[in-house]
C-alpha cells in the first residue's frame, strides 16, 4: 500500500516520533550492590578541585584504605573548580556517578530526591561519629535519610582594615557585631572619610536569616521572608547606597566583590574563612598586622562539604567503607591541619589546634570560626536555586537604586519564587 | 493466475545454455544505494538536529527536570506562565530592539565598507583585513575589552569627563537601553567585516559594463550606486538581513558579559537567550519551561524571516 503524503500523515509522523521519543529520555539510577558485603573491589572517588595542592594527603588516604582493606583500590578523580555542578549533572544524568563523590548539600539534595544516592545512615551510626548540625545538612525535607558523610566544614569570619577604621572615627578594636551597628558605623565612616567604605555588598537570602526572619514556611512548601523586617533590610541599604555608604560599582557588572575591594583597600569590612587572611596579606602586604578579626554578624554561616555515596556503586560496601575511612576523625583533622578548614567529626574540638591562639592573625582567624561553628546556621535554604536567586538579586538590585521599595521587591521575588518552587 | 516456466528461453533474451549478461544493479540496489549514500549524513541530522529539536517540543508541554524522574505532561501551563511572566515580556522587548537597531545598521553600513575598499589600489588588502580582524576575535574576549571601555572609570567616560563631554560617567553598564545600545555597538563593530565580505563577493558580480553605459548615460556616483549596484547586491542584501535577523533575537554573550550575567538591574536588559540559560541550569533547571520559552522564540525568529521571504519574493516578481 502506497502511504499518501499528506499534511495529516506528516503531522502523524511526527508525533508518534515524538512519542517514542519521549521514552528515550533521562537515565535511571541502576541498581546498587549489596551494602553489607564484602568490602573488596575497585571504586572511584571525585574530589572537586582538590589537587595538586592536596594530591599528597588524598594519596595518602588512599593508600591507608587499600592497605586496611586488601583487595580494594581506590581510583582518585579530581574535577576543576568551574562547572563542577555541571560535570556531576551530567554523570548523574548519564547513570555515571563515581562511587563516592565530593558534594555539597545543595548538590547532594537533587541527587537524593532522584533515589541516586544511597542513604547512609542504613549502614553508619551518623550522630555518634560528626556534628549534629552538619549530619543535618544532609537531611533533606521529603526525603527520608542521610544523603552524604560531612566531611570539612567552613564559616566566616569578619575582616576589618583596622588603620581605615581608626582613622576615620570608628574604634578597631569593637568592630560592629550586628547589622544595625554596621550601618551605624559605615554612615559615620562616610562622613568622616567619604572615599572609603564601609559596606560594598547587596544583600541577599542568608541577610534576612541573619535577622531572624524565616525564608520558608515550616512545610518548606512557601517562601514567607517578604516581611516588614526583611524590606525594612533592604531598604536600609538602598538608603546606604542613596547616601553614598556604598561604592555606586555594588550594583555595576565590573563590581569586584567585597573580598578584593578590601584586599586593595578600597572597603574596610569583609568576610571571608580562616584561610582568607593569608590571601590578603599575600595580595597587599601593607594588610599586614593591620587586619583586625571579629565573630560574623548575628549569626555565623555554616558551610558543609560531604562525600555520597551513589545508589548504583557496584561496590557499594566498599563505596561506604571508604566514605567512612575518608571522613573519620584522624583522617578529618590531619586534612583540617593541612588544608585550614574545620573538621565535623565529634571529640575534634579537643585538639588544641583549633581552640589555642598564639597570637597570629592565621590562628586568631581560625579559632574565632572555630568557636562561631558551635552555633553556625546554614543561612540559604538549599531548596533555593540559581533561578531564584538571580530573581531575587535582580530585584533587590532595583531596591537599592531606588526604582522600587524593599517591601515591592520582596513582595514580587516570594511570588515568583514561590512559582518556582511549586514547579521544582 | 499463471506460472512462468522459469528456464524457457525469452524472446528477445540471451539464448538458453548461454550465460546470462550482467544487466547492472536490480531496481531494488538502485532505490537502497543512495539512501546507503545518505544514511550518514541523515544520522547525523537525525540525532544532532531532528532529535533535539523533537525532543524540545515534547519537553515544552512537560515538568521536565535535568535528572529526569516524576517527569509529567503538564498540556499547555509552561506557555500559560510565559503569558504572565513579566521577565518574558521584558526579554522579548530588549531582543526585538536589538534587532530593530542592529538590522538597518549591519545591512547598510558594510555595503559602504565594502564599497570602499572594493577598489583595486596599493595597500587596500590592509583596510580588508583591518576591517575583518573584529570578525575572528571571540566574542568573549571583545565583550570584556568593550567592557573595560566602557565601565564607569573606563576609556570612553574617562575621555568624555576629560574633554568636559559629561559631568557624570554614563551608565553604559547599569541603565537598560544604554546597555542594549551598548551591545548594538559591540556587535555591529564585530560583524561589519563578516557581512563586507559577503557584499565584496557580491560586488564583484556587478558588470563593469554596466556602470560604464550608466557613467555614458550621464548617471552619477548616486544614481549609479542606485540603478546599478544597488539592484546587483540585493540579493545579498537580502541574505544579510535575514542573517542580522537571526543572530540578532540570539544575542547573549554581549549582553550577559556586559551586566556580568545579571542582565542588569532587574534584570531589565536580558535577552530571551539569556532568560532561556537562566531558566535550564543547574540540578534545578526547568527544562519544561525553558523549552517553552525557546519554541516562543523560534516563532520569534521565523517572523521577520517569513516578512523578509516575502519582500523577496515581491521584489523578484
Amino acid at each position: 500500500m502506497r502511504i499518501q503524503r499528506t499534511p495529516l500523515a506528516t503531522a502523524a509522523s511526527a508525533l508518534v516520533a515524538t512519542a517514542l521519543l519521549a521514552g528515550c529520555s533521562g537515565g535511571s539510577p541502576g541498581e546498587g550492590s549489596d551494602p553489607e558485603g564484602e568490602v573488596t573491589g575497585a571504586i572511584r572517588f571525585q574530589t572537586w578541585s582538590l589537587t595538586p595542592t592536596y594530591a599528597e594527603y588524598l594519596n595518602g588516604v588512599i593508600a591507608d584504605f587499600e592497605e586496611a582493606n586488601p583487595g580494594t583500590s581506590v581510583e582518585l578523580v579530581d574535577q576543576p573548580g568551574d562547572g563542577y555542578s555541571e560535570k556531576v549533572l551530567s554523570q548523574a544524568s548519564t547513570n555515571t556517578l563515581p562511587d563516592v563523590v565530593n558534594l555539597p548539600p545543595d548538590f547532594a539534595l537533587p541527587l537524593a530526591q532522584q533515589d541516586m544516592l544511597y542513604d547512609v545512615s542504613q549502614s553508619t551510626d551518623m550522630e555518634s561519629t560528626y556534628f549534629e548540625g552538619s549530619v543535618d545538612a544532609f537531611r533533606f525535607d521529603g526525603v527520608e535519610g542521610v544523603y552524604g558523610y560531612p566531611w570539612y566544614l567552613g564559616t566566616d569570619v569578619n575582616y576589618w582594615n583596622a588603620e581605615q577604621l581608626d582613622a576615620c572615627g570608628l574604634d578597631s578594636t569593637a568592630p560592629p557585631a550586628t547589622t544595625d551597628e554596621l550601618f551605624e558605623q559605615a554612615s559615620t565612616m562616610a562622613q568622616a572619610c567619604p572615599e572609603s567604605y564601609l559596606i560594598s555588598r547587596v544583600p541577599g537570602v542568608g541577610d534576612f536569616t541573619l535577622e531572624g526572619i524565616d525564608i520558608l514556611n515550616e512545610d518548606g512548601t512557601e517562601f514567607v521572608f517578604n516581611t516588614p523586617e526583611a524590606a525594612a533590610i533592604v531598604d536600609r541599604y538602598a538608603e546606604a547606597y542613596a547616601n553614598g555608604e556604598m561604592p555606586p560599582t555594588v550594583l555595576n557588572a565590573d563590581y569586584l566583590g567585597n573580598s578584593q575591594l578590601f584586599t586593595q583597600g578600597k572597603v574596610a569590612w569583609t568576610t571571608g574563612g580562616a584561610t582568607a587572611i593569608a590571601d590578603f596579606e599575600e595580595n597587599n602586604p601593607s594588610l599586614k598586622g593591620n587586619v583586625a578579626i571579629s565573630p560574623a554578624l548575628n549569626i555565623s554561616p555554616l558551610y558543609v562539604q560531604g562525600v555520597s555515596v551513589s545508589a548504583s556503586s557496584e561496590n557499594l560496601a566498599t563505596a561506604i567503607a571508604f566514605g567512612e575511612f575518608v571522613t573519620d576523625a584522624e583522617n578529618q583533622n590531619e586534612f583540617a591541619h593541612i588544608a585550614n578548614v574545620f573538621p565535623s567529626t565529634q571529640g575534634s574540638d579537643a585538639d588544641p589546634y583549633f581552640t589555642e591562639d598564639d597570637g597570629t592573625p592565621s590562628a586568631k582567624a581560625r579559632v574565632t570560626g572555630f568557636e562561631s561553628l558551635q552555633t553556625a546556621q546554614v543561612l540559604t535554604p538549599y531548596s533555593v536555586n540559581g533561578a531564584m536567586n538571580d530573581y531575587l538579586a535582580q530585584q533587590i538590585a532595583l531596591a537599592i537604586r531606588g526604582d522600587i521599595s524593599g517591601q515591592e521587591a520582596l513582595d514580587k521575588s516570594v511570588e515568583k519564587l514561590n512559582d518556582l518552587l511549586a514547579r521544582q | 493466475m499463471t506460472v512462468t516456466d522459469v528456464t524457457a528461453p525469452v524472446a528477445g533474451g540471451p539464448p538458453a545454455g548461454h550465460p546470462r549478461r550482467d544487466r547492472g544493479p536490480t531496481r531494488t540496489t538502485r532505490k537502497i544505494t543512495p539512501w546507503l549514500f545518505l544514511a550518514p549524513a541523515l544520522g547525523w541530522l537525525f540525532v544532532f538536529s531532528i532529535w533535539p529539536s523533537l525532543n524540545t517540543i515534547r519537553m515544552a508541554f512537560t515538568n521536565a527536570k535535568p535528572l529526569g524522574g516524576n517527569e509529567r505532561y503538564v498540556g499547555f501551563e509552561n506557555f500559560a506562565l510565559i503569558l504572565r511572566d513579566d521577565q518574558v515580556v521584558n526579554a522579548l522587548v530588549n531582543s526585538v530592539v536589538f534587532m530593530l537597531v542592529c538590522l538597518p545598521l549591519l545591512t547598510v553600513l558594510p555595503l559602504l565598507i565594502a564599497l570602499l575598499v572594493e577598489k583595486k589600489m596599493p595597500g587596500i588588502t590592509f583596510f580588508r583585513t583591518a576591517f575583518y580582524t573584529p570578525v575572528i576575535a571571540s566574542a568573549v574576549v571583545v565583550a570584556l575589552i568593550w567592557t573595560f571601555m566602557l565601565d564607569d572609570r573606563g576609556l570612553v567616560n574617562g575621555l568624555a569627563q576629560a574633554m568636559s563631554i559629561i559631568q557624570e560617567p554614563l551608565p553604559f553598564l547599569t541603565d537598560r537601553w544604554l546597555i542594549v545600545l551598548s551591545a548594538v555597538s559591540l556587535t555591529v563593530w564585530k560583524g561589519l567585516g563578516y557581512y563586507m565580505i559577503i557584499y565584496l563577493a557580491a560586488l564583484g558580480n556587478v558588470g563593469k559594463d554596466l556602470h560604464e553605459a550608466a557613467a555614458m548615460d550621464g548617471a552619477g556616483a548616486v544614481r549609479r550606486f542606485a540603478a546599478v549596484t544597488l539592484p546587483a547586491v540585493r540579493g545579498a542584501m537580502l541574505l544579510i538581513a535575514v542573517l542580522v535577523c537571526v543572530a540578532a533575537l540570539r544575542v547573549f554573550s554581549e549582553v550577559f558579559i556586559m551586566t556580568g550575567g545579571t542582565g542588569g538591574a532587574g534584570g531589565e536588559a536580558m535577552t530571551m537567550v539569556m532568560l532561556i540559560q537562566q531558566y535550564s541550569r543547574g540540578f534545578t533547571g526547568d527544562l519544561g519551561y525553558a523549552s517553552a520559552l525557546s519554541i516562543l522564540m523560534f516563532v520569534v525568529t521565523l517572523l521577520p524571516l517569513l516578512l523578509l521571504a516575502k519582500i523577496n519574493g515581491r521584489s523578484s516578481e
